[in-house]
């Protein structure tokens, strides 16, 4: 069975993927790039030219590079959209016999079909040598404002490149496919897609496993190259009121000031300020000239301003006057289109919705995602048959301070193990108390209670030190087997449970957003914990030094550190954050002077150590004994 | 009453059988996936890791590129000039160790947009589609073009 190929058209690039494994995932070309331009050429050897070459090439051949075809397939040659194009295209055209639109390129007439065709050509066999297999079917996507023309002349350009067309898909209904919004019923989906040369408008409903297009709008020409043109515009401006010299003559010099401009664009979008420095940018007959300009975020937000409220009047006539609802009738946004990744763009949707919108998928990848996932739909992939199940939530264990540890984090796949290593809290511990939790809150008693058990017979030791070893197994049932087992002694304790990852949607949705509510003043409960076991941490270690080391160490130190102990634990008590920690520091800080003196004594006595070398070696063996030798004589100096 | 029992057993058995081989074939095919998928998944890292490179090196070229025209625009040989022509090679030389080569450009050879980008046509004595002037130049790491070199040709 060989694979189906989704191939997204784009009229400035295009992108392909595949399913794999059950997930789609974009195939790249041969020249190692997630995205293709959309651009084919014929050089003067008549050698034909497809993609990043093709561009390359361009000033050199105006006449004999096409590109923007998708502004032609599938339309007649009086259309009003083919009349503007035809004024704005460098290359020719012309009226062909059918009434369709014919391009020139090299001394041949070509339907745009034929140059797609191309394009997909290019995409197939850069497919084939990455992926070792022929492909010969393919789901294409074109936008839901197509007409059936332009559907057909798409599915020919297909067919002209060798694929089968298995079928047409919606560029917003690929989309909503990537972000798994197919299965949703009644949902009402406003699809934004803001690419480089193109703003499209999608309304979509989701019933019975069908996405239908309710309307759809746009402006054929608004793009992120508008937002680039401007940008440019504005630095040339600033630097010739600054500098009083015009780059826009200067092509190496505009060349570079472009690429410099996109960069901090897209530097912007997470940083709110970047500098643009360009040394040498030119000379005069004063010497060189740099360029050297800071642009925020804000300056670029007010630059992008006319574009992002254009499109947001658009949507909002999509909304209300062609889909005839509210904007507040919107289930779900999605993001579709590199300019979607701009902070304003996103909040600026997010204002006029009121909600966020998905914008996870690379929104320049998302629509090839979405065919990819449509073509292993019509492939009848093996997912049908063997369904892997994910655990709606977090599975954890209660571990010192009440806080849930988590073992198996929510969506993981199952059948699925997790093993872990816990230890004992105090000195002696007999037992250890296993209390397996679900949810996603971060202390013990907010989550749900699935199981608990306890393993006893631990031999004594100090807090620690037993090794405890626990295992979280599902199986592809959901079934969840707890094991806890004692190293030291093989001893072992488990429980099974059934259905822990068959919980229903409604329950799953209320624990999610619970923890979502709660996420603040959890945080805090559990850092307050966090600090509070070190303090104990921090107590049990001095206790112990004193205990063990109490006559090496000077009688004012050994004072100083039980009152700090004493004060560690009366705050220890109290829940105020900053008082334990500043009183754990005080001790931590103590018990240096502690140690320091320690490791001097010792060092010391260091060369009557190497002398005791065997006596050494004897204690080194007795492992379980040592710290209490340490503690007991300094004659049995072990030089440690 | 025997037959119309063996009978059943036997559908039973052709079901399961049908079930077993189905699911076997889907065991295989996840394992096989899982194992394809690993395979891959190391290419890809090699290829993140060079792309990474990549980037890195791009970034590095614009620094060359600027240390360049600021080498042109220093018209008299003085120990200072010599001296940011040292760092130049410095950086050339650190850069070849990443295998980055520059792509070499001869004014008057065909116009090859595999290496270079044309920026300009110009007017020219020169025949038509040759190149008349390399204005930024172009790099290769691992023989694959980081950058193509940006010219001028003829019209």
């Amino acid at each position: 069975m060989t694979k189906i190929l989704g191939i997204d058209l784009g009229t400035t690039n295009s992108a392909m993927a595949v399913v794999e494994g059950g997930e789609p995932r974009i195939v790249e070309n041969h020249e190692g790039n997630r995205t293709t331009p959309s651009v084919v050429a014929i050089n003067k050897s008549s050698e034909r030219l497809v993609g990043t070459l093709a561009r390359r090439q361009a000033v050199v051949n105006p006449k004999d590079t096409l590109f923007s075809l998708k502004r032609l397939i599938g339309r007649r040659f009086e259309d009003e959209e083919v009349q503007k194009d035809k004024d704005l295209l460098p290359y020719e055209m012309k009226k062909s016999d059918k009434g369709g639109v014919e391009v020139k390129m090299g001394d041949r007439w070509y339907t745009p079909e034929e140059i797609s065709a191309m394009i997909l050509q290019k995409m197939k066999s850069d497919a084939e040598a990455r992926l070792g297999e022929k492909i010969e079917e393919a789901v294409i996507t074109v936008p839901a404002y197509f007409d059936d023309s332009q559907r057909q002349a798409t599915k020919q350009a297909g067919e002209i490149a060798g694929l089968k067309v298995k079928r047409i898909i919606n560029e917003p209904t690929a989309a909503a496919l990537a972000y798994g919004l197919n299965k949703e019923k009644n949902e009402k989906i406003v699809v934004y897609d803001f690419g480089g040369g193109t703003f499209d408008i999608s309304v979509l409903e989701v019933g019975d496993n069908t996405v239908e297009v309710k309307a759809t709008g746009g402006d054929t020409h608004l793009g992120g190259d508008d937002l680039d043109q401007k940008i440019l515009g504005h630095l040339l401006e600033e630097y010739k009121k600054t500098e009083g010299t015009d780059l826009s003559k200067d092509p190496l010099a505009l060349q570079r000031l472009k690429e410099a401009a996109e960069k901090a664009k897209i530097e912007l979008s997470s940083s709110m300020e970047t500098e643009i420095n360009l040394p040498y940018v030119t000379s005069d007959d004063s010497g060189p000239k740099h360029f050297v300009m800071k642009l925020t975020r804000a300056k670029l937000e007010e630059l992008a301003d006319e574009f992002i409220k254009k499109s947001i009047d658009l949507v909002k006539e999509t909304v209300t006057g062609g889909a005839k609802l509210k904007v507040e009738d919107i289930n779900e946004i999605i993001l579709v289109g590199g300019q979607t990744r701009m902070p304003a763009v996103q909040s600026a949707v997010k204002g006029l919705f009121g909600k966020e919108a998905h914008k996870d998928i690379n929104p320049d990848e998302v629509v090839a995602l979405g065919a990819a996932i449509q073509a292993g739909i019509l492939q009848g992939d093996v997912k049908d048959v063997l369904l892997l199940d994910v655990t709606p939530l977090t599975l954890s264990i209660e571990t010192l301070g009440s806080v849930a540890t988590p073992m198996i984090e929510k969506n993981t796949t199952v059948p699925t193990s997790k093993t872990q290593v816990f230890s004992t809290a105090a000195d002696n511990q007999p037992s250890v108390e296993v209390h397996i939790l679900q949810g996603e809150r971060p202390m013990a008693a907010d989550n749900k209670t699935l199981a608990q058990f306890i393993l006893d017979g631990i031999p004594p030791a100090p807090r620690g030190t037993p090794q405890v070893e626990v295992v979280f197994d599902i199986d592809a049932n959901g079934i969840l087997n707890v094991n806890a087992k004692d190293k030291a002694t093989g001893k072992e304790q488990s429980v099974r449970i059934e259905a822990a990852t068959s919980l229903n949607k409604d329950e799953v949705e209320r624990l999610k957003k619970e923890a979502e509510t709660h996420a603040e003043e959890d945080t805090k409960k559990k850092e307050l914990i966090e600090i509070k076991n070190q303090a104990e941490g921090a107590v049990y270690t001095a206790e112990k030094a004193l205990r063990e080391n109490g006559d090496k160490i000077e009688a004012n130190v050994k004072t100083s550190i039980e009152e700090k102990v004493k004060k560690v634990q009366e705050v220890k008590e109290k829940d105020n954050q900053e008082e334990i920690k500043s009183a754990t520091e005080e001790l931590v800080k103590e018990m240096q002077k502690v140690g320091e003196a320690l490791y001097n004594t010792s060092n010391t006595k260091e060369k009557e150590g190497e002398r005791k070398q065997t006596e050494a070696d004897e204690v080194k063996e007795d492992e379980g004994n040592k710290e209490e030798k340490n503690g007991k004589s300094d004659s049995d100096d072990n030089s440690k | 009453m025997k037959k119309e029992n063996d009978k059943e057993l036997k559908n039973k058995l052709k079901e399961a059988e049908k079930q077993r081989d189905e699911y076997l074939e889907g065991w295989k095919r996840a394992k096989a996936d899982f194992i394809n998928y690993k395979k891959e998944e190391g290419e890809r890292l090699a290829n993140v890791v060079t792309s990474a490179e990549g980037a890195v090196i791009e970034d590095m070229i614009r620094v060359l590129d600027s240390l360049n025209l600021g080498l042109v625009s220093c018209r008299e040989e003085t120990p200072e000039k010599k001296g940011m022509e040292l760092i130049r090679t410095q950086l050339e030389d650190a850069l070849k160790k990443y295998g980055v080569e520059k792509i070499q450009i001869e004014v008057g050879e065909e116009f090859d947009p595999n290496t270079q980008e044309c920026l300009e046509v110009l007017e020219s004595k020169k025949p038509k589609g040759t190149i008349i002037e390399e204005v930024e130049a172009g790099y290769t790491m691992h023989k694959k073009v980081v950058r193509p070199a940006k010219v001028k040709v003829a019209k």
